[in-house]
C-alpha cells in the first residue's frame, strides 16, 4: 500500500548544524527508529540494520538509505528501502532547509510503499505507525542537534 | 428407486456416528499424527506480485543450530515434474516453489527444514533473497489487453482458455424476441476457509521404497499426482485416508505442499511436516476461490418468458492454472438453472494474473453463475413490473416435463419446483412477508425481499474436463465399497478416501443396515490406505451420497445374494425359494426352516463341504460403481451429459438495511430444499445450514482483496470476514422429496446445498431494498462500506 509522507518541522539550531547532523551516520543511527547499525558504503549510500515491530508482526529488516540531489545546506533527496521476511518497504522524500529567525525550518514530502505481511496485517494502523516513526525520528534529531544544557 | 417412508433406517433422524469423536475432541487430524524424528517446514515467500529471483543466500539460515536444510525452487524443479493441471497449457508450469520467477505476493520461494516450526520460521527470516521487481497485472480485463505484462512469458499471453459454445438458435431467438436486457455481475474472490489449515506429513522409508503420506486432503487422484510429480511408482506412495479433515469444501488440494515435503523427506531421510499457519494458508496456500466477471444478455417476451441467454464469464484464476479454469465448465451442466431457456451462448474465458492461485470451491463455480442467472431473472421481472416469484414460476420446468434436456446437453433427472415454492409459501405467507417489508420501509429502513431458485447438480462426473480440453478423454468416474463379514460375524465396510465432515461413515453404515436389515451401528466403516483401496473419485461434485452410497448399496446387495445362496444350498432348496430377512435366510414355503447369521458365517468360513459349488469361501464382496448416466464424450457441438442428478433449492429472504450505516441484517430466511431421498436428515440439515452461512459470507463479507500494488490485504480473520452467529440468522428449511430415478434410494446430492443459492438470494434482497432509491449493485461481496456510500450518495441526489 502507498503512503504519502509530508510535513514541516522547525529546529532551534542553525541551518549548517542541521545539515551536518543529517549527513552524519553517527547521528542518524541514533535517530532512525529501530536502527541497530548503519554501515557507510561510500557515495552517500548506507546499509541499515533495523529492528521494528508493527502491530502483531515484528522482525528484523535490512535496508539501504541513500542521499542524492544534494544542494548543501538547503536540499537533499533521501531514498530508503528495507526488507525482511515480514515485508518490505521503500520510500523517498525531499527535504528542504530554510533559515528562520530562531533556527531552521525543514519541509519534507515524499511517498512510501509498504508490502508483504506488514501491509496486510497492519494496514489499518500503518499510516499512524508511519507518522509515529517519523515523529520519533524528528524528536531524536532535535535531541541530537540541541547542545546539552549543563546543569546549574 | 424408492418412496419416502418405506425405509427402516434411511431418512430416519439417526445420530451421525462421526460426531461422537469430534464432540469430545478425539478426532485424529494431521497435526495429531506423531511420527518419531519429524522435522518441520517454514516457508520463505516472495514479497512482490512479480519478481525475478536473482539469488538466494541460505548461509545465515543454515548457520542456526537445529536447521537442517533450505530447499530452493531450482533444486526442486530439477528433481520433480511440474504439478498436474487440467488445461493443455505446457508453458504455464506450476511448481511447489517458484523457479526463476515468482508470480504473486506470498508465493513460496524456499522451504526451511528445522527441528521445530518456530526454529524454521526464525531461520526463514535469515534467508536472503535478491529480487528484481517485474511489472505485474491484477485485473482480469487488463490482463487481456495486448499491452499487459505477461504472467508467464513463455506462454505468450495471459489467456488460458477462451471457448464459446452455442447451444440452439441463439441469434434467431434474440432476433425474434421483443425485449432484451443485459447485466454485468461480479463475483468477488472468496473461498471456503477451513478452520484447520492444510497440513501434510511425508515420511520416506528407503528400506521399503515407500513414501507414507498423512494429509488434510480432499483431492481426486492425490496419490497418482504425488507419484507422477516425484517420479516414483504410485505403488510407492501410501496415502493414509484414516485422517480426519477439519473442513475443506473443495480447497484442501495441497498437492504442492505434498510434493515439497515428499521430496524433502526423501532427500533428508526423516519425516517432514508442513502445517500452514493462517497467513501461509491465505496468501500462499493456493486456496482462493473464483473471481468472476459476468456479462449476461437475455431475450424475452412481454410475458417474461426468457427465450435465450448469452453469457460471457471471465475468470481471474491467479498466477497458475490449477483446477480453477474448469470451474467455468462445471456450470454448463445447469447453465439455464431451473428454467426452460431454449438456447444459450456461453463464452468461458480464463486469464492468469499476479494473484494467489485458485482451487476448487464448494459448487465448483456454480454459485457465481447462479448469482448471474438469478440477478438477471430479477431484472427481467423488474422491467416488466412482474413479481419475482411469478416470473420464476412462468419460466420453470414443470414437474411433468422431466426428464428434461437443457440446451447444453444435460438431462435433468427429476424435480417439482412449483410444489417446492408452494410449500415454502404455505409455510410463510408471501403477502405477510411483503407487508412486513413495507412496515420496515415505513419505519425509515431500507428493506427488501430476496428470491433465488437454483439447482445443485450432483453425482459428480467431471465431463467439463473433456469439454474444455479435448485431449482429455476420461468418461469413467468411480466410487467403491467393500464389505467383509469376518469369521465371527462382524461386519466391516470400507471407503477409499478421506472425509472433511460429510459423515461418510454414517452414510455407508446406514445404507448397509438398510439393505441387510440390520442395525447400521453393527457395520464398522474403515478407510484403508491408498495401496489397499478400490477406486474412488473422492468427495467432489456433491457425489458421495449417490456414489459411495450407491457402491455400499450394491456391495450389500451382493452380500445378501451370497448369503441367500449359501442358506438355500444348506436348506436344500432352490435359491429362488430362499428369502433373506434381518440377517437370516429362510424357506419361503416353510419359514420355520432357516439359517441364522452365525450359521451362514460358519458355512462360509469353516464348512466348505456345505458351500454351493463354484462359490468363493469367506464373506467379502466389493462393488465399483460408475456414475449413473453419461459415460459419453461431448458431441462436436459441445453438448454432454454432466452430473446425473439435480437437487433444487428455493430461497426466500427478508432483509433490512440500516440506511445510515449501510449495514444489512437478515430478518427472515426460508429455504425450500429438495435433494430426493434424504439418507440422514441431520447431515443434510448441517450441509444446508453451513452452506447458507457460507453463502452469506460470499454475498456480504468475504473477500481476498488486493491493494493496487498487488499485496493481499486480507491475510487473517481480522480482514477476511467470516460471518459469525451475529450475521447468520435462524433458517427454516422446508423439505420436499422428488426422488431421482438414477440412484439406488432416490437420493441426490446436498454437499453444496444452501451455498448455491444464498448469495443470489441476498443480492436480490439488497437490490429490492435499494430499488426505492433508484440504485442497484451487482458486485459481490456487497460490503457495508460500499452500501453505506451508495445509499448516502443516492439520498443526496434525491434531495437536490
Amino acid at each position: 500500500m502507498k503512503l504519502d509522507i509530508g510535513g514541516e518541522e522547525s529546529f532551534e539550531v542553525g541551518i549548517d548544524a542541521l545539515w551536518r547532523a543529517l549527513n552524519d551516520p553517527a547521528v542518524l543511527v541514533k535517530c532512525i527508529p529501530g536502527c541497530k547499525e548503519m554501515i557507510d558504503e561510500g557515495g552517500d549510500r548506507f546499509k541499515l540494520i533495523l529492528n521494528l515491530k508493527v502491530a502483531s508482526v515484528g522482525g528484523s529488516f535490512e535496508g539501504a538509505i541513500s542521499l542524492a540531489d544534494k544542494l548543501p545546506p538547503a536540499q537533499c533527496k533521501v531514498a530508503v528501502s528495507g526488507s525482511g521476511t515480514l515485508g518490505q518497504g521503500s520510500g523517498s522524500a525531499t527535504f528542504s532547509l530554510e533559515p528562520q529567525a530562531a533556527g531552521t525550518m525543514m519541509r519534507y514530502s515524499g511517498e512510501g510503499e509498504i508490502g508483504g505481511l506488514v501491509a496486510g496485517v497492519g494496514q489499518r494502523i500503518l499510516k499512524g505507525v508511519a507518522k509515529h516513526l517519523i515523529g520519533q525520528f524528528f524528536k531524536a534529531l532535535r535531541r541530537e542537534t540541541t547542545a546539552p544544557v549543563t546543569p546549574q | 428407486m424408492s418412496e419416502p417412508g418405506q425405509h427402516r433406517y434411511v431418512s430416519s433422524d439417526r445420530r451421525v456416528r462421526e460426531d461422537r469423536r469430534f464432540v469430545v475432541g478425539k478426532g485424529n487430524f494431521v497435526a495429531d499424527i506423531g511420527l518419531p524424528n519429524t522435522k518441520h517446514v517454514a516457508l520463505v515467500t516472495c514479497p512482490y506480485p512479480a519478481a525475478r529471483i536473482k539469488s538466494i543466500d541460505v548461509s545465515a539460515a543454515l548457520a542456526l543450530p537445529g536447521v537442517h536444510y533450505v530447499l530452493d525452487g531450482a533444486e526442486l524443479a530439477a528433481a520433480t515434474l511440474p504439478l498436474m493441471t487440467g488445461l493443455d497449457t505446457p508453458n504455464v508450469p506450476r511448481r511447489p516453489l517458484a523457479f526463476e520467477v515468482a508470480r504473486y505476493a506470498g508465493e513460496w520461494v524456499a522451504a526451511v527444514v528445522a527441528d521445530s516450526r518456530a526454529l524454521a520460521e526464525d531461520a526463514a527470516e535469515k534467508v536472503k533473497v535478491v529480487y528484481e521487481k517485474l511489472p505485474f497485472v491484477l485485473d482480469a480485463e487488463q490482463a487481456l489487453e495486448p499491452t499487459s505484462p505477461l504472467v508467464h512469458q513463455a506462454h505468450g499471453s495471459n489467456l488460458l482458455l477462451d471457448k464459446t459454445f452455442t447451444w440452439g438458435e441463439v441469434d434467431k431467438d434474440f432476433a425474434a424476441s421483443p425485449r432484451k436486457l443485459s447485466l454485468r455481475v461480479k463475483w468477488g474472490r472468496s473461498s471456503t476457509v477451513p478452520i484447520e489449515t492444510f497440513g501434510v506429513i511425508a515420511s520416506w522409508d528407503p528400506w521399503r521404497d515407500m513414501l507414507d503420506v498423512h494429509a488434510s486432503i480432499q483431492m481426486p487422484r492425490y496419490a497418482d499426482q504425488i507419484g507422477i510429480a516425484l517420479k516414483l511408482p504410485v505403488s510407492s506412495i501410501r496415502v493414509h485416508y484414516d485422517v480426519d479433515v477439519g473442513g475443506s469444501y473443495g480447497v484442501k488440494r495441497g498437492i504442492k505442499h505434498t510434493v515439497l515435503v515428499g521430496y524433502l523427506s526423501r532427500r533428508l531421510g526423516f519425516p517432514v511436516r508442513l502445517i500452514e499457519d493462517r497467513l501461509e494458508n491465505m496468501r500462499g496456500g493456493d486456496a482462493h476461490g473464483p473471481e468472476r466477471l459476468f456479462d449476461v444478455e437475455v431475450a424475452f417476451d412481454d410475458q417474461g418468458i426468457i427465450k435465450s441467454m448469452k453469457m460471457r464469464a471471465l475468470e481471474n484464476v491467479g498466477a497458475y492454472a490449477g483446477r480453477s479454469p474448469f470451474q467455468l465448465g462445471k456450470p454448463i451442466g445447469a447453465i439455464v438453472g431451473p428454467y426452460k431457456i431454449q438456447s444459450v451462448q456461453y463464452r468461458a474465458i480464463a486469464v492468469v494474473t499476479n494473484k494467489t492461485t485458485q482451487e476448487a470451491v464448494r459448487g465448483f463455480g456454480q454459485a457465481p453463475t447462479n448469482v448471474a442467472i438469478e440477478r438477471t431473472v430479477d431484472e427481467v421481472a423488474r422491467v416488466l413490473g412482474l413479481d419475482p416469484i411469478e416470473i420464476r414460476r412462468r419460466n420453470m420446468i414443470r414437474h411433468e416435463e422431466f426428464p428434461y434436456t437443457i440446451p447444453s446437453g444435460t438431462t435433468y433427472d427429476s424435480g417439482n419446483y412449483h410444489t417446492v415454492i408452494d410449500k415454502v409459501l404455505a409455510h410463510t405467507s408471501y403477502e405477510e412477508l411483503k407487508q412486513e417489508r413495507d412496515a420496515l420501509r415505513a419505519q425509515g429502513k431500507l428493506a427488501g425481499i430476496g428470491i433465488a431458485a437454483c439447482l445443485e447438480p450432483s453425482g459428480g462426473n467431471a465431463m467439463f474436463e473433456a469439454l474444455l480440453n479435448p485431449k482429455i478423454t476420461t468418461t469413467t468416474f468411480m466410487d467403491s465399497c467393500r464389505i467383509t463379514v469376518d469369521g465371527v460375524g462382524s461386519i466391516t465396510a470400507t471407503m477409499h478416501t478421506t472425509s472433511s465432515g460429510q459423515g461418510h461413515e454414517t452414510l455407508v453404515g446406514t445404507v448397509i443396515g438398510e439393505v441387510l436389515q440390520l442395525d447400521p451401528e453393527l457395520a464398522r466403516v474403515t478407510r484403508p490406505d491408498s495401496l489397499n483401496s478400490l477406486p474412488s473419485g473422492t468427495p467432489v461434485g456433491s457425489r458421495m451420497a449417490i456414489m459411495l452410497g450407491g457402491a455400499a448399496f450394491h456391495a450389500a446387495t451382493k452380500l445378501k445374494a451370497k448369503l441367500t445362496a449359501i442358506g438355500a444350498h444348506d436348506l436344500g432348496i432352490a435359491p429362488e425359494r430362499a428369502a433373506y430377512a434381518n440377517g437370516e435366510v429362510y424357506d419361503r414355503n416353510a419359514p420355520e426352516k432357516r439359517r441364522a447369521w452365525v450359521d451362514l458365517v460358519q458355512i462360509a468360513y469353516r464348512n466348505f463341504h456345505r458351500m454351493p459349488a463354484d462359490m468363493e469361501p469367506g464373506l467379502s464382496v466389493s462393488h465399483v460403481m460408475q456414475v449413473p448416466t453419461g459415460g459419453k464424450l461431448p458431441t462436436a457441438d459441445g453438448r454432454v451429459q454432466m452430473y446425473p442428478c439435480t437437487s433444487f433449492e428455493f430461497h426466500l429472504i427478508l432483509l433490512s438495511i440500516d440506511p445510515e450505516l449501510g449495514r444489512p441484517e437478515i430478518v427472515k430466511y426460508r429455504v425450500g430444499h429438495d435433494c430426493g431421498t434424504v439418507i440422514n436428515p441431520k447431515i443434510v440439515r448441517g450441509m444446508t445450514m453451513g452452506g447458507i452461512a457460507h453463502g452469506i459470507g460470499a454475498a456480504l463479507y468475504e473477500e481476498f482483496a488486493y491493494d493496487g500494488e498487488g499485496q493481499l490485504m486480507a491475510q487473517s480473520f481480522m480482514d477476511y470476514l467470516l460471518p459469525s452467529s451475529h450475521e447468520v440468522p435462524a433458517v427454516e428449511i422446508i423439505h420436499h422429496c422428488t426422488p431421482s430415478p438414477h440412484t439406488v434410494l432416490g437420493q441426490k446430492g446436498s454437499g453444496e446445498s444452501g451455498y448455491l443459492g444464498a448469495p443470489a438470494g441476498i443480492a436480490n434482497a439488497i437490490n429490492d431494498a435499494l430499488r426505492p432509491l433508484g440504485i442497484s449493485i451487482n458486485t459481490l461481496p456487497i460490503k457495508v462500506s460500499v452500501l453505506g456510500d451508495m445509499i448516502a450518495a443516492a439520498r443526496d441526489n434525491k434531495e437536490k
